[in-house]
């Protein structure tokens, strides 16, 4: 890190000193959570399990009888 | 003669040195597996092919910016071309064309609210529109003009429709209370430009992106960032909130891409297309955080399934 004096060099440190004391959590546990979430929101993502049927893609080409 | 505070600030940077290594050090100990091999058990992602359903075509020139609206239905582009569009993605129909004044927009954004769009870039300034307030001729009103940036305005975000905070090329972010047109707070946020800024799905927090390497995560009531993410190699480009809000995702000119854990406190995954030739500028992921999207220079959107690292094509 390139810093230009004494006091910023201070802040920088002080900061870093602040950010290794938080807590951590292991990162299967982490993981966990996020599969977890996934999962729950998987049939409402689209790009994933697309349409039951094109009528309820809102982007689909409509015609002009729509 | 050097210096007198020169053995202080030989000894301030070498503390420097030891606390990031020790923070490396702490980081190892809680990394008990990479989010590929946590994965394995999962599923395979279902295979959709993507097709391009709507080519908005308007803007004369390079689109810098694309913005969504809470509504998932309209967005705002800006482009080169000195023009804001608004459209109905739904239709791909034009519902508002706003002629900016200068035409070196980098970045816009939409409201949650769908009431207000912002925009700025190389002038230095963010503007802000309010799309229900439209002057005689039917342009949406320039509401607030925001300057006093040293840099080019590189990202903005609207926490509410009363405030917006801003990331730019003097390596601040700013946070500008939109009622009274006065700024709230402005400090500097990184060791270079800030680039892209990410809001939580909460809205307590928001990820910013710079071309120093890293990524940070703040508390939109605080001036100093909670945590830094190291991992990249070179200017991170893209940064996007997973929707869990317990990762990010990131794009950068070296090349890759990555996922940041936050409560781990450390980078989980770096994806790769099978030939790498390009830095990605963009990034983004499925609604249920499944599948991660980059944009590429090499002309791409590369896809990857995020949890088992699978490089699931390009379009």
């Amino acid at each position: 890190m390139v810093v230009s004096n004494l006091q910023q060099q201070r802040l920088v440190t002080e900061q870093l000193r602040r950010e290794a004391a938080i807590k951590r959590m292991p990162v299967s546990l982490a993981v966990k959570d996020i599969i977890k979430y996934i999962t729950e929101h998987e049939q409402d993502d689209c790009l994933l399990v697309g349409f039951s049927s094109q009528r309820v893609n809102p982007f689909r080409e409509k015609t002009p009888f729509f | 003669m050097p210096p007198k505070s020169d053995p202080e600030l030989t000894a301030l940077r070498k503390e420097l040195e030891e606390l990031y290594k020790n923070l490396q050090e702490e980081q190892k100990k809680y990394q008990d597996g990479t989010l590929q091999e946590l994965c394995e058990s999962v599923g395979p992602a279902p295979k959709v092919r993507l097709t391009t359903r709507k080519l908005m075509k308007g803007h004369l020139n390079k689109v810098n910016s694309v913005h969504y609206s809470g509504d998932s239905r309209h967005c705002v582009t800006g482009s080169l071309d000195g023009k804001l569009i608004i459209w109905d993605t739904y239709t791909g129909n034009k519902m508002q064309i706003i002629p900016l004044r200068s035409a070196w927009v980098m970045s816009v954004a939409y409201s949650n609210s769908g009431n207000l769009v912002a925009c700025g870039g190389m002038d230095n300034m963010c503007t802000v529109y309010d799309l229900n307030n439209k002057d005689a001729n039917g342009v949406a009103k320039m509401v607030r003009e925001l300057a006093g940036y040293d840099g080019f305005l590189s990202s903005c975000r609207f926490l509410n429709d009363k405030t917006i905070i801003t990331g730019s090329g003097d390596m601040k972010i700013c946070k500008w209370d939109l009622e009274t047109g006065r700024k709230i707070s402005d400090f500097i946020a990184h060791n270079g430009d800030v680039v892209s800024i990410s809001l939580s799905p909460d809205g307590n927090s928001f990820i910013t992106g710079s071309v120093d390497k890293t990524c940070r995560l703040w508390d939109v009531r605080e001036e100093k960032p909670k945590q830094t993410f190291f991992g990249h190699d070179a200017d991170v480009n893209s940064v996007c909130f997973h929707p869990s809000g317990y990762a990010f995702a990131t794009g950068s000119e070296d090349k890759s891409a990555r996922m940041f854990d936050i409560r781990s406190d450390q980078q989980i995954a770096v994806y790769k297309p099978p030939s790498q030739n390009s830095g990605f500028t963009s990034c983004g992921l499925s609604l249920s955080g499944r599948i991660l999207f980059c944009g590429s220079d090499d002309n791409n959107i590369h896809m990857w399934d995020s949890l088992k690292n699978q490089h699931n094509g390009k379009n």
